[in-house]
């Protein structure tokens, strides 16, 4: 799912960030490798906040990623787009660190800054020349302990309208802008906190009171529900006891309750069509899958390189190539912590409808579900993994967000190893065995098609209208 | 990992440890701000230069702390110097056409073989520059080199791909006008250069349609050529082994080539500034490019254009910015920037801005280009962030050997001299506040402006107009006057 997060017009490493962000850390080091790893050294302070160190002394450059285990998954009822709203308030200074001079400490300095939130945690950086590390620390510790001594209802009214306008540029102003959330609410009942997309509606930013934002700092952003990542050019010893000084004494708070996130199924196929200021029909089918906490995901995300991609990929190959029936196609799994999603996209080309597209894919999927994967497509969609390992090892920002990920949400740094290892393991048995499990009749098939021609859609008399997540019924509760 | 250490002394750590139990029992002053430490060094990577038996350079960056080479091919001059007016898109076709089959490989055999070596050859061809290039781990280094050598010397060029490629562009094309951002970015160069500059000239439906195969086999062997070219390999390779790999790779490449004419057409003639209107019925939010053609790289003022620029319009907390986004709610982002090349590359400032405050936000973005052109004087303290945000973020640059590879092309491609890189923080930091309100007031035009809007016509019409600042003509999505 697309991660709001506070800006990304500034440079190409924070777009890429804001966007990826809500996936897996950057896969795994090839099994048995001593040297393609990430060394780092991890502890834990009497507050609960616990802190990863990494050194890389490629650059004289930092990077800082603070990660809160808090995402639109917490919001309340009537509060959708809280979690991403209050990510930015902690832009708008605190007790000791006056607007402003965030981002003079950062890009002011030759770094940058940004914050990006998801459905299941919210992410705080800074890139800095090494000799402005401290300064960084200071920074972000402030806004832990001290956020709401200089919080007052002028400072959420301006980010709220940001905000709403970050929805209109993201959502609302762009072709297909809404197919995020009427998808997540169309697989998710209710009670689902996964049920709504994390930049939330109008209505619910508007209803944002300044009394949310403290019970929310004082609820979520308590040290005992932060990991810090240091990667970067910097003397451990120092950098120890910077963090002790500034962070050791922001008091822990209450232990958080996690939301309890059932077991999303849908009992058959649920259809619909939706009119867009859009040119061009597409097609979305979504099933929902599993989350990180099943390690089926890793057979999943291979199964979405076998179907599309390279133009050997089979879903590719027959609609783009072979037939020339589609102008792209796309398949992928995203993995959230509780729950996950299958998504095929279709796009078609002039003269092929997306009932026609539909019955194709089908037809390709439920092939492979009947025979499996071949060797060598297994071989082809693990083999470039070493090759993104490695070069993720270029980047001290991508490796603090893919150690705290490992961190914060498999409670060890380290773990991006075992992904890197189930995820080459994956076998062609595996990959048969979660297309039959999860590719099946319980699942979405959304047609977004012109305005005025909703004939455009796939098996338009079988689909619902729908004009937004507003008025798309949810998925019948089975209990 | 590489072992080049900033310099901290035993003592100052000693000292940092030892104080800290004491330093935790006194009241910590956390308003103090903490100061920096030594200044970090610049470490610009050093590089080899040779020149390959076809006549290409080759240039050649050691890295050796991952096993990792980044390789690139670049061709100076692009698709402003090299395609027709009336073939805008033949580049970019010519480019992917090169992964459709060789003499030995059909697409999907190369394909097949680059997923196997866990990695993939990407060719794209710019407005003044090309490349064929790839990022490997140092053990598929030749492998993918020889496939990179095979796609430029023995692509077939297959018709029935170029029907294909083209049909998938017509559709990106057409996807694309139901798309604010895109139409800004078609319209707003068109207005600016006109048809009869190559900065004008848009891929269209009708010079997509009138690509031929020939025309493809005729631009890649026209363009593609030694004699303009440049090789950058850098990362885990040595200048002789790369030389050698890099040599019996390419043994195929005919020489040939030259550099290319950079001249271009004369800019049409200046208009006062004018607002041009793009209905987008219904359109939430307003996305605004206004701006003129600007100066070429190799301008003088470039370094003092940068600082300008990003005081103005580069920064988060830029002027533009700081107004219509923090200060007044206006929009999720604005900024500015000069699209330097070798050509007039258009300065532009702009952004998406709610629908019913797009007055305000043009008064705003006015305010700001004249205020930087005199009449809101430049700060030391906007002047000396400016300067150390450009000269600081210099050391993190060369932190990968894509962008180490990326940093030596743009000293060929924009004609720069090889210790750019060293003289980059001198040269920044001699510019002057007179030098920035000089170059703002020569190289942004307040009274010859173009402002393209694309909006909801129906509400925003009528207060842009009250605004008082330009007069309003109205354009379809292709940049047509209606």
């Amino acid at each position: 799912m697309p991660t709001p997060c506070r800006t990304f017009a500034w440079i190409a490493l924070v777009a890429l960030s804001c966007v990826a962000a809500a996936q897996r850390p950057p896969s795994a080091a090839p099994p048995g490798s001593d040297t393609i790893r990430i060394p780092f050294d991890s502890y834990t302070l009497p507050n609960g906040l616990t802190v990863i160190l990494s050194t890389d002394r490629t650059t004289p450059t930092v990077a800082v990623n603070l990660w809160y285990h808090v995402g639109s998954k917490n919001e309340l009822p009537g509060r959708t787009g809280f979690a991403h709203l209050f990510e930015h308030i902690m832009f708008t200074g605190s007790g000791h660190v006056p607007y402003g001079l965030h981002d003079k400490l950062t890009e002011g300095i030759g770094g940058s800054n940004n914050g990006t939130t998801s459905n299941d945690r919210t992410t705080y950086f800074e890139i800095v020349p090494s000799n402005y590390l401290e300064s960084a620390l200071w920074i972000e510790a402030d806004r832990m302990g001290f956020l709401l001594d200089t919080l007052d209802l002028a400072k959420l009214n301006a980010q709220r309208d940001i905000v709403k306008n970050e929805r209109r540029q993201g959502v609302d102003n762009q072709p297909y802008g809404k197919v995020t959330e009427i998808l997540a609410r169309a697989t998710y009942p209710a009670d689902n906190p996964y049920s709504w997309d994390v930049i939330g509606s109008m209505e619910d930013l508007s209803a944002a009171s300044a009394d949310d934002v403290k019970t929310f700092f004082r609820t979520y952003y308590a040290t005992n529900n932060v990991f810090l990542a240091i990667v970067g050019d910097f003397d451990s010893a120092q950098v120890k006891a910077w963090v002790t000084k500034y962070f050791g004494d922001i008091p822990r708070g209450k232990p958080v309750v996690r939301p309890t996130v059932s077991t999303a199924t849908l009992p058959g196929e649920r259809r619909f069509s939706y009119e867009d200021r859009v040119q061009v029909s597409r097609l979305y089918i979504q099933w929902p899958t599993v989350g990180e906490k099943s390690d089926d995901h890793y057979a999943l995300d291979i199964l979405g390189s076998i179907l599309a991609g390279p133009r050997t990929a089979r879903l590719t190959k027959a609609l783009v190539y072979d037939q020339q029936a589609a102008a792209s196609v796309s398949a992928f799994q995203s993995t959230n912590e509780d729950v996950g999603e299958f998504m095929v996209t279709i796009t078609p080309r002039p003269g092929h409808t997306l009932t026609g597209l539909e019955s194709v894919a089908d037809g390709i999927i439920e092939r492979l579900k009947a025979e499996g994967p071949t060797a060598e497509e297994i071989q082809k969609a693990t083999a470039g993994q070493e090759l993104t390992f490695v070069r993720g090892l270029e980047s001290n920002l991508g490796k603090a967000m893919g150690l705290s990920d490992s961190a914060g949400l498999h409670g060890d740094p380290g773990h991006y190893k075992i992904d890197l290892q189930k995820s080459m393991a994956v076998t062609a048995a595996d990959v048969k065995r979660v297309a039959n499990t999860y590719l099946t009749k319980g699942r979405i098939v959304l047609s977004v098609v012109p305005a005025g021609k909703p004939d455009e859609a796939s098996k338009p008399a079988e689909s619902t209208k729908v004009t937004g997540a507003q008025d798309t019924p949810r998925p019948e509760v089975k209990r | 990992m590489n072992a080049l250490n900033r310099p901290l002394s035993v003592i100052v750590l000693a000292a940092a440890l030892f104080s800290l139990p004491v330093a935790a029992q006194q009241a910590l002053d956390r308003a103090k701000i903490p100061p920096p430490g030594k200044a970090t060094e610049l470490r610009v990577p050093t590089w080899t230069k040779t020149t390959l038996s076809s006549g290409a350079e080759l240039i050649v960056s050691e890295k050796h702390d991952l096993p990792l080479v980044s390789f690139s091919l670049i061709v100076l001059g692009g698709s402003d110097q090299f395609e027709p007016a009336n073939r805008r898109g033949l580049a970019s076709l010519t480019a992917s056409m090169m992964s459709e089959g060789t003499k030995t490989r059909d697409g999907e055999a190369l394909s097949n073989a680059l997923q196997l070596l866990g990695t993939s050859v990407n060719a794209g061809i710019g407005g003044d520059s090309g490349a064929m290039g790839f990022v490997s781990t140092t053990g598929k280094f030749a492998q993918t080199l020889d496939l990179l050598a095979d796609m430029l010397v023995n692509s077939t060029f297959p018709a029935p791909a170029l029907d294909r490629l083209r049909a998938q562009r017509l559709v990106a094309l057409n996807a694309a006008r139901a798309q604010p951002g895109a139409i800004a970015r078609r319209v707003f160069p068109k207005v600016l250069f006109g048809t009869a500059h190559p900065f004008g000239q848009l891929t269209t439906e009708e010079t997509l349609a009138a690509v031929t195969r020939d025309d493809v086999v005729a631009f890649q062997k026209a363009y593609f050529q030694p004699g303009r070219a440049v090789v950058i390999v850098s990362g885990d390779v040595t200048p002789a082994t790369a030389k050698a790999t890099v040599e019996k790779a390419l043994a195929g490449w005919p020489a040939g080539g030259g550099k290319p004419d950079f001249s271009y057409p004369a800019l049409p003639a200046k208009v006062p500034t004018t607002i041009y209107l793009v209905d987008k019925p219904g359109a939430a939010q307003s996305t605004f490019a206004i701006g003129n053609p600007g100066p070429p790289r190799h301008t003088p003022d470039y370094y003092a254009l940068e600082v300008m620029n990003t005081l103005l319009g580069g920064m988060f907390q830029s002027r533009l910015n700081a107004n219509i986004r923090e200060e007044k709610g206006l929009s999720y982002g604005v900024s500015s920037s000069f699209a330097f090349g070798k050509g007039p590359g258009a300065f532009r400032a702009g952004g998406d801005i709610i629908s019913a405050k797009s007055d305000v936000a043009l008064v705003e973005f006015m305010k700001e280009l004249r205020g930087i052109g005199g009449s809101r004087p430049v700060t030391d303290e906007e002047l000396a962030t400016s300067k150390s945000s450009l000269v600081q973020s210099l050391p993190g640059v060369f932190g990968s050997v894509s962008s180490i590879g990326a940093a030596i092309g743009m000293l060929r491609t924009q004609g720069q001299p090889d210790d750019y890189y060293q003289q980059y923080g001198k040269s920044i930091n001699a510019v002057t506040k007179a030098d920035l309100v000089r170059v703002a007031k020569q190289y942004i035009d307040v009274d010859h402006l173009s402002i393209v809007i694309v909006g909801d016509r129906a509400t925003i019409e009528a207060p842009l107009k009250a605004t008082g600042i330009a007069p309003i003509v109205v354009l379809d999505i292709e940049g047509n006057r209606k």
